[in-house]
């Protein structure tokens, strides 16, 4: 069975005044658990809408989204936060983390919301910051680390609870080229460690070279869908 | 305490923080608001109790009662069989202090010259625990129980009548059968009180004395009761006015001076208006501060509600930054506003400065007002700071849980 299941979805967002926006106008996919794939596509393309709803962070107009058969529709924004708490693992562009908590502390958020005992979330934060060379920050705050550096932090928040999938909105966005990159690799090693299903989108070639599988829209509708072998 | 609630409590205590100035301003603004109507609630609340306790040297019983009739024209000749068995058939509650006293008005001649007085015949031993104002003795002394032709005069007669303790007085005033009777006088003591007509135109004499003058024999006009409890003034003179029948009338304090009653109701009315006033304001404060700390974080709670935060959770968090500012402003007001009002109720504010005391519709009012320091209304006006702060909470919080989490997070 797929982790996702896009079902003919589409997304207008009606504003009074204003015509209605098509951002979404009926996509169909399906992901498989492991996958490393990336959304591509111009601006306005519908990126950043289609990771929302699979993420359950928006409601489609019309068509249904499927999370390890589950679908969304039918929850309620209670269920639908329990879902992504215990499924989906989420890293945005910038500004992911809460500056009053340390890194540990964002790391260990969503194991927190879990009912996870301090000691536990401290050492399963520890085991991973060491995995991606963040200890020396375990204790420092999100304003005093570097972009890329506070990006692995988010990785690392989204990955600690053992989600089915992580959804990225153009993760690398913000960092360098260097930095951008060295962060893809962690995420396909973790991918690969793991069997964490990853989705990102992205506008950078080297984002999307790395990814198995690449997903291309355009004006709200998928124009590729190509899987590559590595 | 359950972990998902102090970890909220943790975390609405750093956000608190990120904004230091604006936390401690709006702190600021609620704890000096509870200040305000702490102590203003005190002042006002300490001048009604002083306006009753003023009651005393304003020489008016808690409760007064006479012969119907007399106090339309004063007629001496309406009086009551002697009340000195009364004691015991008027049932008072427990603590109160009677006695009977003979009024009479006349004119009271010296030296110097003459001036009209009030004439009370009292008894010398029992008078000072119905008149305050005879415990103020400035010169002189209360004069002996069977002391017959001695007198009690205050400062301001004395002064007029260039009278000093020993000298002679005369007292004429009109008697019972219309003559005129006459009697001299000796000045016994001099006392003080804070209201000028009292010290100018009251005069006390023994009860056989005043007797003697008006020419009555076993009589008095006025019996006087003084109770603990003022407030119950009302209460009492009802049911004595229906023990006793209709021939005699009990009024309280209320019916005799109802300016004091009304600036109860008026002072009372002037704290709320003033609390409700402040209140306001402050909430309003509060709501903006709440409001724009909340806003400007909306991509956070986005990233919050993404990451799996339920919107119960959300509530909460906002709801702790709540909690905490409103538990620190408000025990913030309340110790300082507590503390102001406890020092006071102790030092007194003086508000018309080198006065005792000055009269408002006939009233004397201390100048020296002694602040009420009453820990249940300072709990009262605490706790309601306290639960608007959080309820206040709710509306920037619902702002928030209201919104899709994709909607929170293209906030910027
Ligand atoms: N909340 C919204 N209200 C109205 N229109 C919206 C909203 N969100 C997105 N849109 C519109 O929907 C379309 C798709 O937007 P989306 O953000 O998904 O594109 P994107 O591919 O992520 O673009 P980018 O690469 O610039 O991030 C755009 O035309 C955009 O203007
Ligand atoms: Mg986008």
């Amino acid at each position: 069975m797929p982790v996702i299941e896009v079902d003919n979805v589409t997304r207008v967002y009606a504003e009074k005044g204003q015509t209605p926006s098509h951002a979404l106008r009926g996509v169909t996919l399906a992901v498989e658990r492991g996958e490393f794939m990336a959304f591509a596509g111009p601006s306005g393309s519908g990126k950043t809408t289609l990771l929302n709803l699979i993420g359950g962070l928006d409601a489609p107009s019309s068509g249904e989204v499927r999370v390890d058969g589950v679908a969304l529709s039918g929850l309620s924004r209670k269920a639908l936060a329990d879902l992504r708490r215990d499924r989906i693992g989420f890293v945005f562009q910038s500004y992911n983390l809460v500056p009053v908590l340390t890194a540990a502390e964002n790391a260990g958020y969503v194991l927190e919301l879990k009912g996870v005992s301090a000691k536990e979330r401290r050492d399963k934060v520890k085991a991973i910051f060491e995995r991606m060379g963040l200890s020396p920050f375990l204790d420092s705050r999100p304003l005093k680390m570097s972009g890329g550096q506070q990006q692995r932090v988010a990785v690392a928040r989204a990955i600690v609870s053992q989600p089915a999938v992580v959804l990225a909105d153009e993760p690398t966005a913000n960092l360098d080229q260097a930095t951008g990159a060295a962060l893809m690799d962690l995420m396909r090693e973790l991918n690969r460690e793991r069997g964490i299903t990853f989705i990102f989108s992205s506008h950078d070639p080297m984002v999307l070279e790395r990814a198995d599988r690449l997903v291309r829209l355009v004006d709200g509708l998928v124009v590729t869908d190509e899987k590559r072998a590595r | 305490m359950s972990t998902a609630l102090t970890s909220a409590l943790a975390l609405g205590w750093r956000n608190i923080w990120r904004n230091r100035r604006r936390t401690v301003i709006s702190m600021s603004a609620i704890g000096v608001g509870l200040v305000l109507v702490i102590f203003y609630s005190g002042l006002v609340g300490g001048m009604a109790q002083d306006a009753k306790n003023q009651l005393d040297s304003a020489g008016i019983g808690h409760v007064e009662i006479f012969a119907r009739g007399f106090r339309d024209k004063r007629d001496v000749a309406v009086a009551m069989e002697d009340a000195s068995g009364w004691r015991e058939k008027l049932r008072l509650p427990p603590g109160a202090q009677v006695g009977a006293r003979v009024l009479a008005r006349g004119l009271a001649t010296s030296a110097r010259g003459n001036e009209p007085v009030s004439v009370l015949g009292v008894e010398w031993d029992n008078e000072p625990k119905l008149s305050a104002h005879l415990q103020h003795i400035s010169a002189g002394a209360l004069p002996a129980p069977d002391d017959v032709h001695g007198v009690l005069i205050g400062e301001q007669l004395a002064e007029r009548l260039a009278l000093q303790v020993g000298a002679k007085l005369r007292l004429m005033v009109q008697r019972a059968d219309a003559e005129m009777g006459a009697d001299l006088f000796r000045v016994r003591g001099v006392f003080h009180s804070i209201s000028p007509a009292i010290a100018q135109r009251q005069v006390y004499v023994s009860k056989a004395a005043a007797r003697e003058l008006l020419g009555l024999s076993e009589a008095s006009h006025q019996l006087v009761v003084q109770i603990d409890d003022p407030d119950a003034a009302d209460a009492l003179a009802k049911e004595l006015n229906t023990a006793l029948g209709a021939r005699f009338e009990a009024l309280s304090w209320g019916e005799l001076l109802p300016v004091l009653k009304r600036l109860e109701a008026y002072t009372g009315s002037i704290t709320l208006a003033l609390a409700t006033f402040v209140y306001f304001l402050v909430g309003l404060g509060i709501l903006n501060t709440m409001l724009m700390s909340v806003l400007e974080r909306t991509r956070e709670f986005g990233v919050l509600m993404a990451l799996g935060t339920r919107p119960s959770r959300v509530l909460h968090l906002v709801l702790a930054e709540s909690f905490w500012i409103a538990t620190l402003s408000a025990a913030g007001g309340a110790l300082t506003g507590g503390l102001l009002a406890w020092y006071f109720s102790h030092a007194g504010i003086n508000f018309v400065p080198g006065t005792e005391s000055y009269q408002f519709e006939g009233a004397t009012i201390s100048s020296l007002i002694k602040t009420r320091f009453s820990p249940a209304e300072i709990a009262r006006a605490t706790a309601f700071v306290y639960v608007m702060t959080l309820i206040v909470g709710l509306y920037p919080a619902s702002r928030i849980t209201r919104l899709l989490p994709a909607e929170a997070l293209r906030k910027t």
